[in-house]
């Protein structure tokens, strides 16, 4: 019997057999791989500078729309969602850091820094809002004064006042001319509850000085308030044995 | 010429150009209302940079396969060769496809806009220079394909070309960034890399300045890049429909 004459009478049955070995090869794999999970990242690492140029094809804002609702979205599984506490901050700030590269002027990454990765269980992690929240306020503090003010409420909230007087001494340089008198008034707030008299006595009297002499337009209203703030504090102040002439006079 | 217009516009009604790219395109408005309405703030905003993107790539996309497939058709059932058995010259011929394929991109374009204007209420001047670049960006890529199709003839080949041009042209800049890398890069690579991307910047255009999103969400401030949009247009097409009218002279039936 030629090989030839054997395969054509046997053919049907190699070809079963073939079939047979490789489902049961399918089997075997699947039984072997049954437990291999694609590898999951809450927040994947940031995509650098040239990657995000390529992906964009010269549409930054559609990337950058893109990639904020994957930001929005990370933690938000199939199973339910993962606490803020499990996430990786510091590839959370990266990933603001560059979407700032490709769309500085949109409200949705420091409103999503602020109002839902700021909610963290962890407060260290809660920094690295603040130090991302700094940075892009300050690259133009006018237009972002508000987003300064949400990096100090955070700090605030956080117990750190040393930082919040600091974000406040930065918010407190703005000269937009929608910013109100409050964030010039800040620094006051702040050092008062930190309980350093000397800072808030010398925010007051800059800003009345500044009214007396015309270089700032206040308010009846306004100035009102700071009557009362002062001496709503001055009880406290005494209390304290506060005496304005120990301040430095450099404040 | 008219009757090669007509000809065209009814391809396109034969081949379901209309009707595809329209569905395509409610299903893209759709996703982009869904998706921008889940976002935390800016949701209009939102709306309007997905339909900007994901519009421009399904209309170039669009008019690079029927471009592509209608002009191997052509050729295939010599239908090339009856009209220019005609009294029609070859420029005349050319000139006619194209003015049949802008025509019919025209007709797509035209409800888009109103469309995106009434979806994402976008400001009127960043709509205009929105529209009219992606207008100039849809004529270079129809001016490519049909040049591609005329060259390679195989619709296959013609397609894979066109989207690699139509790719190229929109990585151009990445590649321009990419040509100022950090010196010791460079000189490892002994200027070979930035030479072969400055080759391809000089031959390919710019079209990654062409239809950007963010004019449909913020104010355009800066109208430099306009007149580089303008100007690449108007030197881009012509050189294409020259390249056409010299290859397609040289061809013989």
């Amino acid at each position: 019997m030629t090989p030839r004459f054997f395969f054509h009478l046997y053919s049907h049955k190699i070809f079963f057999w073939l079939f047979v070995a490789t489902f049961g090869c399918q089997i075997f794999f699947w039984k072997e791989t049954e437990k291999v999970r694609a590898d999951f990242d809450i927040i994947p690492p940031a995509p650098n500078k040239y990657v995000v140029s390529a992906a964009s094809l010269g549409d930054k804002e559609f990337l950058f729309r893109v990639l904020v609702t994957r930001l929005q979205n990370s933690g938000d599984i199939f199973a339910g969602f993962v606490a803020l506490k499990d996430y990786d901050y510091s590839r959370i700030y990266d990933w603001m850091k560059s979407l700032d590269t490709l769309n500085p002027r949109s409200r949705l990454v420091p409103s999503l820094a602020s109002y839902y990765y700021s909610q963290t269980q962890n407060p260290a992690d809660a920094t690295k809002i603040i130090d991302y929240l700094e940075e892009h306020s300050v690259a133009n503090l006018d237009a972002n004064w508000w987003w300064l003010f949400q990096a100090l409420y955070i700090a605030k909230r956080l117990g750190d006042f040393d930082r919040a007087l600091d974000l406040a001494q930065k918010m407190a340089q703005n000269n937009a001319k929608d910013a109100p008198l409050w964030t010039k008034q800040m620094p006051a707030f702040i050092a008062e509850e930190k309980g350093d008299g000397c800072v808030a006595f010398s925010v007051i009297q800059k800003l009345i000085a500044e009214s007396d002499s015309g270089k700032r337009q206040i308010s009846a209203e306004e100035m009102d308030f700071m009557r009362y703030f002062i001496s709503n504090r001055l009880k406290h102040l005494k209390n304290n044995k506060f005496d304005p002439r120990r301040c430095s006079k450099t404040l | 010429m008219n009757s090669i217009l007509r000809y065209i516009l009814r391809n396109g009604l034969r081949d379901r150009l209309y009707l595809g790219l329209f569905i395509t395109l409610a299903v893209a408005f759709a996703i982009s209302i869904f998706l921008g309405s889940t976002m935390f703030v800016e949701q209009r905003q939102t709306t309007a940079a997905y339909i900007a993107g994901s519009s421009r790539a399904i209309l170039a996309v669009g008019m690079i396969l029927f471009v592509c497939l209608s002009v191997s058709r052509a050729f295939e059932s010599k239908e090339v060769e009856f009209i220019i058995s005609k009294s029609i010259s070859r420029e005349q011929f050319i000139l006619g496809y194209l003015a049949g394929f802008f025509l019919a991109a025209f007709l797509i374009f035209i409800p888009l806009v109103a469309a995106i204007l009434l979806v994402t209420k976008a400001n009127f001047s960043g709509l205009i220079i929105w529209s009219s670049t992606l207008l100039c960006e849809l004529l270079i890529v129809i001016c490519f394909s049909l040049l591609a199709s005329m060259i390679l003839k195989n619709s296959f080949s013609a397609i894979m070309a066109s989207f690699a041009f139509y790719m190229i042209s929109r990585l151009m800049g990445m590649f321009t960034m990419a040509i100022d890398l950090p010196e010791d890069f460079a000189a490892a690579k002994n200027h070979l890399l930035a030479t072969i991307l400055k080759i391809l910047s000089a031959i390919f255009p710019r079209l990654d300045l062409f239809t950007q999103s963010s004019w449909l969400v913020y104010e355009i401030n800066d109208l430099d890049n306009l007149k580089i949009i303008f100007l690449q247009s108007l030197i881009y097409i012509p050189l294409m429909i020259f390249m056409a009218f010299h290859d397609f002279k040289r061809k013989q039936f």
